[in-house]
Parts: structure tokens; C-alpha cells; sequence
């Protein structure tokens, strides 16, 4: 049996194929069509079985990580939406939290404003009202005027509807009645409701939640059913498997109900595929940098698990998006960054990018500005004929030029330009990352910063030295880390709930038949999906603060069931994160379910991962700074294939694979686990 | 110094100190929203954070902070140093100083400032500072806004005038004490004064943890050059403005209900000069102060409101993403007032329900700019209003509200404005109606947009107001503090003016309008609230309007200019 592991990005589609009986793998990368992104998959597909001397029949099936619901969304390509709300009030994602993205700007718009999923004439009212006391109802629900309402938007020609009627997340049952009637009306209509996609407190967000999920529902639910076919007609008859925000794999059928959850299908797979090599070294505490040729992302791993991102935190394209994410954190700087010299003489890197296209000055594409990419050439910390294992060279004369252009213009030499450049962009880096890690009370420099993406093995220890951190792990193939963690994650559902009870007003009964009910739901889902009834685990958690504090903590629950000396775990939670605890009243906010249904795990073969050669050897001029100067060393250059287990690599050394570039710098020693990751250390 | 530009620091270490001082108060901003208690804070992110060198200089301010909290900053820091000065005090390590005064730098008594200083091998080198509003500070009414009855600074709750809360390390426990025995909701006041010492020590450590990094020579050089740098690009966007005055007046309502005419439609008269690379804004003519308390501290509100109306339009982040917000962009900058205006009062005279017209003077700088700035302005601004309700829980226990009721900005060249938001020089965020509906006897009967208003009409039509209505389910009070009953924003360029806002309360099904300020106001269960903000002001001619936009409008069911 086969499986494969796809990741389409924006301009490379990297795939993994992982034979189970051989324990082998095999890589493969081939350039997305971003017209039809599946057309990449298919002949990647094709090409990946051919280079591992297998019939596409084999692969049995096929695990994805997609961007077509975030280019919907980053481009404002998506259906044309309608919504059903409460009476009242109709314009709650118009006004929003009424807060200025921009605090110092007269010109800035507003993009939910500017840009609606769903604009005020396809915004309906109807007659409704729910409690805050448990969701009692206080006005019926008006199914007359829901199906006026509907009528009104099939002829408007909406494709979507978003149902969203407040306090829904604490009683579903109007908004699912609304949706039925509604799909009654508008055969063929993607229909979602609030508390499907976000069944939590703070209305303008659940409704843009909602909204965005009806925007893109359209096109995903396309684009999974054109990819399934495909896969069907080159005689892959087994599952098709989609990588969500969470980290965890639902079935396609899921993934089409709430595409909302696959907004950041891709860089996820990249964390999940960071973690997976380094569990195979025995790291479990682990700070994830994916440094690509735009962007660079980055998340956190607390022994083993990958941490979540607080629903507050989660706001993708200037929206906030209320689904559980991986914690990731995104920042602009990428290979393709152009460094530049601003009006006010201040010097930058970013925000601007030269992209892939013209790219840097050093692809010879026709790009005119210095980026990351040319100081890392000029440096010699990048090999011109071994770039991409040598299919595509680099000119080092255009990057000289280009930085050497800015240098003048800063009154800088050549070399401290580049350097300026690579160290601004490693301490912004660092410090995204410090905030990060801080914020969760977390101390980086106990962490493995493991380093991928084409960009990050470069960067890795530069940056780690400014957090402190004492070592780097460079999984086997960095550059294609995100299909290979696409292999490497099980299925994963979670589920939410507002419940806001306080104090003597906490009912522990009513909280475990919530549970109880929703793990058997959840538990229901995974069966369906074809996973052993023991494969599946099921945990619980709580989001609780202090009665009147805003920001909630979560409180994992033994055995998935709430007793309430539970909640004494919350003083000491409060205190590991704040300091100190108080005698108040705890609320309990929000109840968290998840269900992980355990594939087995990604086993390779001694061996199996070795990159490919690149014939990289011999040394060059490398500069590095050493106590404080910069200075030109003898840099060697070592064909990461050719290292054996447990050989070391002493900076100044470039190590060179297809698929990116390893930079240790002096006092630093790199090592080959037997793992198959490098692990650089600081020898200081 | 590099002659090239007039540096201190080569580029990359001003670049690379710049980019850790703003994620010094970044974090600041994150320990103190995560550790306050009221929703005031936590929700509406009516706070500030800023790391200032040992002058009071403002280096850096965090992302979160709403601009009229982190601007004031420098301020408290100075006038923290001038009380000290008066009693013979000096700044210690360990000590953390609370500080309200709106005649020392204050923005007014409910932004309550908490200042660490950093010391460096027996060296003052900086402080850490935050400020946040507080929901009580003992006034004579529950709250901190709408005591619009206040006749005198002492009627506005307390005053604490640079008072060391922690001194050398050691809580001053009287201090506390007399905290806690004069403040409504003492619990929950106390708890976000915790959080805001926390997130100062946090911000203090982390600053000395640069100094030890770079050096104290570095990054006071770096400093210096990320100052220069706000200021060269200031200067550079005042340079390309013609030389000149330009003029504006402002209208507050005043007291509507009060028959002495000196309470009522009170005029903020603007003067901008430009000369060169600077401006200077005067207030001659504004009206006199009264002993009602939409005075503001010229200090701490009049400088912020000028400050940050200037920096949005001439440097508008929108286009100059990258510019820090430090001490630098003041310095092009000089504000007079007659002492004794509303602008410049003198103490005694009340403040603390000066939000609105500081937005009127924000509002009236940008009128004066709009005759040579056109295209980077808006039409007139719908001003705010801020409503507190409160009432005793079943234990007998005080519970405070705090609600600010969004405005709208004008239209502007080649863009409508933006609908419903909050404006100029405040920028917060409205309490979710879950939120508020969960933790207090309220219900929130309407939140969407005023469609029925007919004002500011335009070839870009202001912003839309909001409609929030409010029913109480259990007896409590409210008291109000808004403006721009009286006078509609301002139409530019053949734009019609916009639409005033309203209040109207009903009890027992008898509905009548209440002016912009009302003092604490009764209410019994069943009661509603209604309030209207106002429709931003049009910008160009109607009849310019794009077909494609006006059918939008009406299909959208708005009544603009109808």
C-alpha cells in the first residue's frame, strides 16, 4: 500500500509518496497551476509513481494540503453571498468591533466594509431572539419571513447563505431551522449557520466566520469533487484526505461542509512535518520556521503537541476567522524580501518582495533590487551552481551589483550591506518569534528551532543565536517539509462550545452531557471515516478565567469528564501563566472536544531518507561575523548526501541538498542524526 | 555619525534597536490586555504602552495601545517629574509611580498612568510606562464617564498626583488601602491596576535586558536617530504644503439644556500656520471655560488630539506604513491656547468628560487642512458618544458598564467615508452584545446602521451612523457624554453636511430626547436607550455621484440625501 502526500503552494506542488511495505520514499516536485491547481496534482501524481516504479493504482490514498480556500479569500474570488440574520440587526459584520485596522490613517478602508462577503442588500432580517440565559427563546422564530427572505435571495441570485442569528452557539436550533427552510428555497445553495463553523460568544466574529465559510463554500466544494473524480480516473479509487487549520485530516466530504477550516491547510502540514522529523530525533520542545520565498511562518510545539491558537488571535487577510488553528504566526520576509533604503534614509527589508517572479537579481529574471537571496549570494552562503542541486544557477555578479547599489547609497561596504541586510531580517525574526513564545509563557531558549522551507535552513542559526536557543534540527528535506507532514498526521475533529457558567452556577451534569454527547458525535464521525473504533481518542478541555477577565485559559481535562475539583487546576494554570491566582469565582467559557483517530505511523526504512546528491564540494569565501568584525573564512562546501550518520560538519560550511541550503556559520558544528536530520549546535 | 545623513548608528542597528523597542511594548500591550479584568480594557482596548528614555521621550508605543493612550504618555512622565520637583522626590529602582493629574500631563482622571523607572548601574536611563482607563474612581456618580455634572476637579473622583504605589520594591499599603475604600467596584479596579504594574516591570526588563544587549551608548544613539527619522519625514510633508494660515471653526453643543448661554454651541476657533518645515496650531477665540467638565487639559488631550490628526493626514499609514510613532513626530510641531479656554483651562476647572471635544478639535485641525490637503482628508467627522451603565447586583455589589456609540468619517477624494467606527484620536472596540448581555441585566434590542438618516450626501457620501438600542431587565442608571446633537459634520468641496446624532430614552412607552450630556439618569426595568450616531459629511457634489453608487445605496435601502 501507498500513500501520497501533496502540498500545492502558490508556485511549486511538492509531493511524497510513502510505500508501506518498503518503508520507502520518495520525493517529487513539479510547478503549480494555479489556473486549475488539480492539474498539478494529477500529472505529479503520474510522475511520482513513475519515478518510484509503481503503478498509480498503489497509492491507496491521498492526503492534501490546499490553498484554494485562502486564495479565495486572499483575492476576494469566492460566491456570492447572502445572509439570514436576527431582526436588530443586520449590519453586525459591517460594524465590526467599530475599530480602525490603522489607528494613524484618514485615507484606509475598512475591508469588511470595503470588501463584504455579503453585502447589505443580500443581508436579511428576520424575527427572532434568543437569551443570554442558555439560549431560551424570547421571540419565535419567523419561518414565514425565512422563506420571504429566501425567495428575496434566490432572485438576487445569491449562491451562499450564511445563517447567523445571536446567542445561536448556546441554542442552535433557530438557526437550523432557518437553514433547512432555506435549503428548501435555494436547491443547490451552499447553506452553513453560525454555530456550525463557530459555536462561540463574540457575535461579529462568528458571523464573519460563517460568512467567509459560505464565500468560499462554493468554490471548494468544486474544486475537492473535480479533484476526487480525477483521482478516480487514474484509478486511485481509495480516500481523499484534506489537511484543516487544526493539524489534523478530515475526509473531503467534511472539508467541503467547512472550508472556513482549511485556511491554513498548508503551512499546518509544514509544523506537523517539522515535528514528525524531529520526534524521529527525540525533540519534542520545538519552535517550527518555514521560511519560504514571500513569507516565512512559524509555530510552536510544547512536548509533542502543537499548540493552538487562541480564537482571538486568529485573523487571517484582515478577518477574523473563529476555527481552531495551529498557532501559527506569519511574517514578511522571504528569499525574494527587497531591502531598500526608504524617503526618511531609514533602512528596510520588506515588506515588498520580488516574488517569484522577475525574483531576486540572482535567478537573472530581470530583478533590478537587492532581496535576501542576493546578500545570502554575495555573502557565499548561497553556491551558484548548486543551487536547487544545480538545475538552476545563480549570478553572483547581478547580486554584487544590486547590493552593491545599495551600499553606496548607505555608505556601507559591499559585504556589511549584505550582512545588514540578513541580520535585519534575522533579528525581525527573532523577535516575532520571542513575542510569540513569551506570550504563551513559554522560554524559547529551551526550545529546538527546527528550520525548513527553501529559505529557513539558511537563516536557522542566525536566528536561533539571537533567541538564545542552543540548537537547530534541519529535518531530511527541508524544502518539501509540508508534503511530508502531510503523511505524518492522523484524522482530527474538533468541536466547540460557549457555555458561560460561573461560580454556584456551574452545572458539572449538564457540562458532561455536553461532552459525552459531542465525544460520541465526534467518535460517529471517525467511524465514517474508516478508523477503528480503538484508533480513536477523545479529549476534553475547558477555556476558563476569572469571573470578569477577558482572556481565557485552557484546562485539559482527565478522561474527557468535568468534576468540579477540576477546576482548583485552574488556580495553578492562572499562576504558571500570570504569576499569581485569586479567590474569585472561575467562569467556565468555552468547552473543547477534540477526536484524534490515530493512523498508523510514518515508519520509513533505515536509509530512506537521504536527499539526493548534488555533487557539492570543495570551499569558497564565506563571510561571517566574528567577535563583532566581519570577516571573509575559508567556507567549505559538503554535499549533504554524502554525510554518513553521526558525521560532523564544522563551520564555516555550506550544506547543500536540492532542496535548500544549510548554512553553519563558525563556532557552530553540525551533525548527522541517524534520524536523517542534520542537528547544529553551538560550540561556544 | 555617518555624514552622509546626519546618523548617530549605522542604519541596520537604528533599524535593528527600532524593530526591539516596538516589540518591547507589543509584549507590554499583550501581558497587560491578557491580565486585566474589565472589558474596558480587555475588549475595548482603552490602554496605552511606551517605553520613554530618562527625558520622558516616547521611543516606542505598542500596536494595541488606542492612540489617545499611548500618545499622552511623555506627558504623565513629565508631569510625574514636575510634582517631584514641587515635593523633593526622586525616582528610585523598584519604585512604581500611579499617576491621574490632569493638570501634570494627565489625559484626564480615569486614564490613570503607572510609570517604572529603569535603571542601569545606578543610572535613570528610562521608564515603562502604561495607561488604561479605569471604570471607577469614586466620582460622585458610579463610573468614570458621563459625570457631566462634575463643577470642579475634586468632584471628578481622585486625584493621585504622582504617588508611589511600590516604593523601592515595597507595596505602599496605605496607598492601596485608600485605593480600595474610596472606588466602586474596587475588585475589578484594583485588577486592572495589577495588570498594568505587571505589564511596566515586564517592559522594564526587557529594556534593560537591550541595554545589557547593545550598550547604553548604542541604543541612546539609536534612539536619538529613530526621533530624527519621524521628524525628517514629518518635515518633509509639511515642506510640500504652501506656506500659510488656514483656518477652521469647531462647534461643540455645549449644554443644551442649560439656559446661560455660555453652556451652549461653544466654538473651537483653529489657526494653522505653516512656515517652512513647521506648523503651529493656536486656539485664540476658542470659547472660555465653563465649570461644566468638556474642558480639556491642554496637556494630555488638546496636544494628543493635534498630534495624531496631523500624523494621520500627513504621514497616513495607508501610505507611510513604516513610520515609528516616537517623541520625533511632535517636535515640527508648536500648540498655544489662551489660558482660560476650553482648550487651556486652569485648575480647578472639571475635565474629565473632555473625549468629545477633543475630537472636535481633532476634527477642526483636519477642516483647516482640508483648503491645501484636499485629497488626504475626510469631509466632517460624526462625533462619539460614551454611555455608563450601572447598577447594584443581587449581593448589593456595584456593577459599571462602559459603551462608546461609534461615529463616521466623511467622504473623501475618490472614497466614501468609513461607516460607523470610532474616529480621529480614539480607537477602541465595542463590547460584543453576548458579552454584555451575559454579564450584565441588559439587552441590546438594535446594532446596525442608521439607513433612515438623509445627511451627507456627496460624489462621496459620508460614513453612516450606527442605531444601538438598549433595554434594561433589571432597575439601574446611566449617564451619557456625547456631542453633535447641534451641529452636523461639515460637507466639503458642494458635499452636504452630514446628519446629527440623537439619544432617546423610553419608559412606560413615553419616548423623548435627551441632549448630549446627561448626568446620572434613573432607569427602571423596561427602559430603552436608543442611541443614534451621526452620518459623516459628503465630499463633492451629489450630482457627481457614479450612477453605479447611487443604485448601490438604494438597493442597500439607505435614504441619503433624499
Amino acid at each position: 500500500m501507498c500513500i501520497a502526500g501533496v502540498d500545492i503552494g502558490g508556485t511549486f506542488t511538492d509531493l511524497m509518496l510513502f510505500d508501506e511495505d518498503e518503508g520507502s520514499l520518495v520525493a517529487h516536485k513539479v510547478r503549480s497551476t494555479p489556473e486549475d491547481p488539480g492539474l498539478a496534482m494529477i500529472s505529479g501524481i503520474r510522475e511520482l509513481c513513475e519515478k518510484a516504479g509503481i503503478e498509480p493504482s498503489r497509492v491507496e490514498t491521498v492526503f492534501h494540503g490546499t490553498t484554494v480556500a485562502t486564495n479565495a479569500l486572499l483575492e476576494h474570488r469566492g460566491a456570492r453571498v447572502g445572509m439570514v440574520t436576527t431582526a436588530g440587526f443586520r449590519d453586525v459584520v459591517h460594524i465590526g468591533r467599530h475599530q480602525r485596522p490603522q489607528h494613524y490613517s484618514i485615507r484606509q478602508e475598512i475591508p469588511w466594509q470595503n470588501q463584504p462577503f455579503a453585502r447589505r442588500a443580500d443581508r436579511k432580517v428576520v424575527t427572532e431572539r434568543l437569551g443570554a440565559g442558555g439560549g431560551e427563546v424570547i421571540t419565535p422564530l419567523a419561518e414565514d419571513e425565512v422563506r420571504t427572505a429566501a425567495r428575496e435571495l434566490r432572485e438576487q441570485g445569491v449562491e451562499a447563505v450564511a445563517v447567523c442569528f445571536l446567542f445561536s452557539y448556546l441554542n442552535p436550533d433557530h438557526e437550523l431551522r432557518a437553514a433547512e427552510i432555506l435549503r428548501e428555497e435555494l436547491p443547490g445553495a451552499f447553506v452553513t449557520t453560525s454555530a456550525e463553523v463557530a459555536p462561540q460568544f463574540r457575535e461579529f466574529e462568528r458571523f464573519m466566520t460563517a460568512a467567509i465559510n459560505a464565500f468560499v463554500g462554493p468554490g471548494t466544494g468544486d474544486y475537492l469533487l473535480a479533484l476526487a473524480r480525477a483521482l478516480e480516473s487514474m484509478g486511485i479509487g481509495g480516500e481523499l484526505r484534506i489537511m484543516m487549520s487544526n493539524g489534523g485530516l478530515s475526509s473531503a466530504s467534511t472539508a467541503g461542509e467547512r472550508p472556513v477550516t482549511l485556511l491554513m491547510s498548508g503551512p499546518t502540514a509544514g509544523v506537523l512535518g517539522g515535528a514528525w522529523a524531529a520526534e524521529l530525533a527525540d525533540r519534542s520542545s520545538l519552535i517550527t520556521f518555514d521560511m519560504g520565498g514571500t513569507s516565512t511562518d512559524i509555530g510552536i510545539v510544547c512536548e509533542g503537541q502543537v499548540t493552538e491558537a487562541s480564537a482571538r488571535d486568529t485573523w487571517l487577510a484582515g478577518y477574523p476567522v473563529m476555527v481552531p488553528m495551529v498557532d501559527l504566526h506569519t511574517i514578511g520576509h522571504g528569499g525574494g524580501s527587497i531591502a531598500h533604503v526608504d524617503d526618511g534614509g531609514g533602512f528596510r527589508v520588506g515588506p515588498r518582495s520580488a516574488g517569484a517572479d522577475p525574483g531576486p537579481a540572482a535567478y537573472g529574471l530581470g530583478g533590478t533590487e537587492a532581496t535576501i537571496t542576493d546578500a545570502n549570494l554575495v555573502l557565499g552562503r548561497l553556491v551558484p551552481d548548486r543551487f536547487l542541486g544545480g538545475t538552476m544557477g545563480l549570478d553572483a555578479a547581478a547580486s554584487e551589483a544590486v547590493v552593491g547599489e545599495l551600499a553606496a547609497e548607505v555608505g556601507l561596504s559591499l559585504h556589511d550591506t549584505a550582512e545588514g541586510i540578513i541580520r535585519l531580517a534575522n533579528e525581525g525574526m527573532a523577535q516575532a518569534i520571542r513575542s510569540r513564545t513569551v506570550q504563551k509563557g513559554i522560554d524559547p531558549r529551551t526550545f529546538t528551532l527546527v528550520a525548513f522551507g527553501g529559505a529557513g535552513p539558511l537563516h536557522a542559526v542566525e536566528v536561533a543565536a539571537a533567541l538564545e536557543i542552543a540548537e537547530v534540527l534541519i529535518p531530511p528535506f527541508p524544502g518539501i517539509t509540508c508534503a511530508v507532514g502531510l503523511l505524518a498526521s492522523d484524522l482530527k475533529y474538533d468541536r466547540m462550545r460557549t457555555v458561560l457558567q460561573s461560580g454556584a452556577g456551574i452545572d458539572a451534569a449538564s457540562i458532561n452531557r455536553e461532552l459525552a454527547a459531542t465525544a460520541e458525535e465526534l467518535r460517529e464521525a471517525l467511524r465514517g471515516d474508516g478508523i477503528d473504533a480503538d484508533a480513536i481518542e477523545v479529549r476534553a478541555s475547558l477555556d476558563c478565567r476569572y469571573l470578569g477577565q477577558g482572556y481565557e485559559l485552557r484546562l485539559p481535562l482527565a478522561e474527557a469528564r468535568f468534576s468540579s475539583a477540576d477546576l482548583d487546576g485552574f488556580h495553578q494554570l492562572h499562576a504558571r501563566e500570570y504569576g499569581y491566582s485569586r479567590n474569585d469565582p472561575i467562569e467556565i467559557v468555552n468547552l473543547r472536544i477534540t477526536a484524534l483517530g490515530a493512523r498508523p505511523a510514518l515508519q520509513p526504512a533505515t536509509g530512506a531518507l537521504r536527499p539526493e546528491a548534488t555533487a557539492a564540494s570543495g570551499s569558497g569565501d564565506g563571510w561571517f561575523r566574528d567577535g563583532g568584525a566581519l570577516v571573509c573564512q575559508r567556507t567549505a562546501y559538503v554535499d549533504r548526501a554524502v554525510l554518513s550518520p553521526r558525521e560532523e560538519v564544522e563551520g564555516p560550511a555550506v550544506i547543500c541538498q536540492p532542496d535548500s541550503t544549510v548554512v553553519v556559520p563558525p563556532g557552530w558544528c553540525g551533525t548527522a542524526h541517524e534520524s536523517g536530520s542534520l542537528i547544529l549546535r553551538s560550540e561556544a | 555619525m555617518s555624514a552622509a545623513s546626519g546618523t548617530r548608528v549605522d542604519p541596520v542597528s537604528a533599524a535593528v534597536i527600532g524593530g526591539a523597542l516596538d516589540s518591547i511594548a507589543v509584549e507590554m500591550g499583550h501581558k497587560l490586555a491578557r491580565m486585566a479584568f474589565s472589558s474596558i480594557i480587555r475588549e475595548s482596548e482603552d490602554f496605552g504602552c511606551a517605553i520613554c528614555d530618562a527625558d520622558g521621550r516616547q521611543l516606542c508605543e505598542s500596536s494595541q495601545s488606542t492612540p489617545l493612550q499611548s500618545g499622552p504618555i511623555p506627558g504623565y512622565v513629565r508631569g510625574i517629574a514636575r510634582r517631584f520637583a514641587e515635593l523633593g522626590s526622586e525616582w528610585a529602582p523598584g519604585d512604581v509611580v500611579m499617576h491621574n493629574h490632569p493638570y501634570y500631563g494627565a489625559s484626564h482622571g480615569p486614564d490613570v498612568g503607572f510609570v517604572v523607572p529603569v535603571f542601569v548601574a545606578g543610572e535613570l536611563v528610562g521608564f515603562a510606562a502604561t495607561t488604561a482607563h479605569h471604570l471607577d474612581l469614586g466620582a460622585l456618580t458610579p463610573g468614570t464617564c458621563g459625570i457631566v455634572d462634575a463643577t470642579d476637579a475634586f468632584a471628578e473622583g481622585l486625584q493621585i498626583n504622582a504617588i508611589k504605589v511600590v516604593e523601592e520594591g515595597r507595596r505602599n499599603a496605605a496607598a492601596w488601602q485608600l485605593l480600595r475604600d474610596n472606588i466602586r467596584a474596587a475588585e475589578l479596579v484594583i485588577g486592572d491596576m495589577e495588570a498594568q504594574m505587571a505589564a511596566c516591570q515586564l517592559g522594564a526588563q526587557r529594556f534593560t535586558e537591550l541595554i545589557e544587549r547593545y550598550g547604553l551608548d548604542l541604543v541612546r544613539a539609536a534612539s536619538e536617530d529613530l526621533m530624527d527619522y519621524s521628524e525628517r519625514m514629518l518635515r518633509r510633508q509639511i515642506e510640500a504644503l504652501p506656506d500659510g494660515i488656514y483656518r477652521a471653526t469647531g462647534h461643540l453643543d455645549g449644554f443644551e439644556e442649560l439656559e446661560d448661554p455660555a453652556y451652549r454651541d461653544l466654538v473651537i476657533e483653529v489657526a494653522v500656520t505653516v512656515s517652512g518645515s513647521d506648523i503651529e496650531v493656536d486656539f485664540s477665540g476658542t470659547s472660555p471655560q465653563i465649570d461644566r467638565p468638556i474642558n480639556m487639559p491642554f496637556e494630555g488631550t488638546v496636544d494628543i488630539a493635534v498630534y495624531l490628526t496631523l500624523r494621520s493626514i500627513l504621514l497616513d499609514s495607508d501610505r507611510e506604513p513604516s513610520v515609528p510613532t516616537n517623541s520625533g513626530l511632535f517636535r515640527p510641531i508648536s500648540i498655544s491656547a489662551p489660558r482660560g479656554s476650553l482648550a487651556n483651562p486652569i485648575h480647578p476647572a472639571p475635565v474629565i468628560a473632555r473625549f468629545c471635544s477633543g475630537n472636535i478639535v481633532a476634527d477642526t485641525v483636519m477642516h483647516a487642512l482640508a483648503a491645501v490637503a484636499p485629497e488626504r482628508v475626510s469631509a466632517g467627522v460624526g462625533n462619539l458618544k460614551v454611555v455608563a451603565y450601572s447598577g447594584l447586583d443581587e449581593r448589593g455589589e456595584h456593577w459599571v458598564l462602559m459603551d462608546i456609540i461609534e461615529g463616521s468619517y466623511g467622504g473623501r477624494e475618490g472614497k466614501d467615508g468609513l461607516d460607523a467606527v470610532d474616529t480621529l484620536y480614539a480607537n477602541t472596540r465595542n463590547n460584543p452584545i453576548e458579552d454584555v448581555e451575559s454579564h450584565y441585566p441588559l439587552r441590546v434590542v438594535r446594532y446596525e446602521l442608521d439607513d433612515a438618516a438623509r445627511g451627507g450626501a456627496g460624489r462621496w457620501r459620508g460614513g453612516r451612523g450606527s442605531v444601538r438600542e438598549v433595554e434594561f431587565l433589571a432597575p439601574g442608571g446611566f449617564s451619557i457624554e456625547a456631542d453633535g446633537h447641534r451641529w452636523a459634520p461639515w460637507g466639503f468641496a458642494g458635499g452636504a453636511d452630514g446628519s446629527p446624532g440623537r439619544i432617546v430614552v423610553t419608559n412606560a412607552g413615553a419616548s423623548r430626547e435627551l441632549p448630549s450630556k446627561v448626568p446620572y439618569h434613573r432607569a427602571e426595568a423596561g427602559d430603552t436607550l436608543r442611541m443614534v450616531g451621526p452620518a459623516g459629511g459628503g465630499f463633492g457634489l451629489p450630482a457627481e455621484r457614479a450612477e453605479e453608487a447611487r443604485a448601490a445605496d438604494l438597493a442597500d435601502g439607505f435614504k441619503i440625501g433624499t
